[in-house]
């Protein structure tokens, strides 16, 4: 069979467009679900009661369960149950007429947050306990031992589990178009539906998020490297660092 | 100058240790000697609060601190006038030899970095490793990585150091680097409290000699009386198991 050429590179650049929305959706829920995400590990490192087990039964949940199917519930139940609270306020705000995107922000980041407290979990637990204490045994104080010996050390075992999260999510993001969200796939899909073109459409999110994820990869590859140089350099090669 | 009252400490119902009583004075240095799990290490750990006992009082000059109501202040301010040298370094493998030394200095003491440095410079080639301030620790070998650790410890001038089972980690030929340096620093009057299974180093450089077994202090008293005279049949069973094998080495 042909392909059409010309409404492949037209449909290209226009699912371009919905990179922005695409990105949006990753960076949105990677920056919500970091902060909670962390707590959520100390809470489980620490064994700390009740906090624990809700983390815990969270994270099997979340785990547990199909993305296309918490974007189901999320879509056909949230809206009307945030519609009935307006109501009981006697807000005058019309729930349905907001942009889809913070449903899809609402469901990544609830997916991110089970996934990374895990990955900091992990992390974290590979930084032996005695470099905490004696970083409280030179009089600094827990958060200081965290944020400037601890935290960098874990970051370093976490970049590879946490790039691998943030390509999964970027390609969950295309999962985004049943909630009418118009990032990538859902524009390409819209445009094919015109002409029956989809194996054009689908050719050109393939090589858009073979890109993205090509990008990240480098991206992290080269964060990895900066931050991780105290495992490979010596004498005067660390002090150019 | 330090006094330990009384201390208590379990884990999971295992008293580990049944009200041990120390007093450090000035100048002091003083060797715990005692089998494995006589709580030798626990008790060091309970000084500054590394392990919380449960029971018991730690007076440290005018500070008095009961240790089951210690406020996170006093717990700080104990922190900052000890220093804690442990078995296996930890030193901070994210930081090299010379930030390791200025990371306390300059984050929880407030020094200015260039002052904390020249510290961390002095302190280092008290050590012997001047050569090796911008090395990171996966690169030294363990004597090194302890003498950094050593010098850490110095760095934050400390009224006191605690020492647990400094050279235990170490193979034969690397302990004597590291005792050296603890000997530098007896001679030159730092405070120190040991727990060790180096008996050279008890007797010749230790002043006072703490032994324990089972969570008590058995006996104490000067290396010659400890070495030379125990009284308890337990020390002079501990030390006929020990000794043998030390002169043997010799």
């Amino acid at each position: 069979m042909d392909l059409n050429i010309r409404y492949m590179i037209d449909t290209f650049f226009l699912a371009l467009t919905g990179v922005p929305v695409t990105l949006s959706i990753t960076a949105v829920a990677l920056l919500v679900s970091a902060p909670i995400a962390f707590f959520m590990a100390i809470s489980r490192i620490y064994n700390i009661r009740i906090v624990k087990q809700v983390v815990s039964a969270y994270v099997s949940f979340i785990r547990g369960t199909p993305v296309v199917l918490q974007i189901l519930i999320i879509y056909s139940l949230l809206p009307s149950w945030l519609n009935a609270m307006i109501k009981s306020l006697s807000w005058d705000i019309n729930i349905f007429d907001m942009n889809p995107v913070i449903y899809a922000y609402i469901v990544f980041s609830l997916n991110t947050c089970a996934g990374l407290s895990e990955i900091f979990r992990s992390a974290l637990l590979t930084v032996n306990k005695g470099q905490l204490e004696a970083a409280l045994s030179i009089g600094m104080s827990a958060v200081q031992a965290y944020t400037r010996i601890i935290i960098p050390q874990a970051m370093v075992s976490a970049l590879p589990n946490i790039c691998n999260l943030t390509i999964n999510l970027i390609k969950g993001t295309s999962l985004a178009f049943m909630m009418t969200v118009k990032e990538v796939t859902s524009i390409a899909k819209i445009a094919a539906s015109y002409g029956y073109n989809y194996i054009e459409s689908y050719l050109d999110i393939l090589i858009i998020y073979i890109l993205l994820c090509s990008v990240i990869q480098a991206l992290f590859a080269l964060v990895e490297k900066r931050i991780g140089s105290y495992k490979t350099l010596t004498g005067s090669a660390a002090k150019a660092v | 100058m330090l006094e330990l009252k009384n201390i208590h400490k379990s884990f999971n119902n295992n008293e580990v240790l049944k009200g041990v009583s120390i007093r450090v004075k000035k100048g002091d240095v003083i060797v715990i000697l005692g089998p494995s799990g006589s709580g030798k290490t626990t008790l060091l750990r309970c000084i500054n609060f590394l392990e919380r006992a449960d029971k018991g009082e730690i007076f440290f000059d005018d500070l008095r601190v009961n240790i089951r109501t210690a406020s996170p202040a006093d717990i700080s301010r104990i922190r900052k006038r000890t220093a804690f040298v442990f078995q296996n370094y930890n030193l901070f493998n994210n930081k090299t030899a010379l930030e390791n030394v200025t990371e306390g200095l300059i984050t929880a003491r407030k020094v200015p970095k260039p002052e904390a440095i020249e510290i961390a410079k002095k302190a280092l080639s008290k050590v012997g490793l001047s050569d090796r301030e911008n090395y990171y620790p996966s690169k030294l070998s363990g004597g090194q990585q302890q003498r950094v650790a050593i010098a850490r410890a110095i760095a934050v001038n400390p009224d006191v150091i605690l020492f647990d089972e400094p050279t235990s980690a170490l193979d034969p030929e690397l302990t004597g680097e590291v005792l050296a340096v603890m000997k530098q620093l007896a001679r030159e009057g730092v405070t120190m409290v040991v727990v060790t299974h180096e008996m050279s180093f008890a007797r010749d450089v230790a002043n006072h000699i703490v032994f324990m077994d089972g969570g008590v202090v058995i006996e104490e008293g000067s290396p010659d009386e400890i070495f030379s005279r125990p009284r308890e049949d337990r020390t002079k069973q501990f030390l006929s198991r020990i000794l043998p094998v030390w002169d043997y080495v010799i």
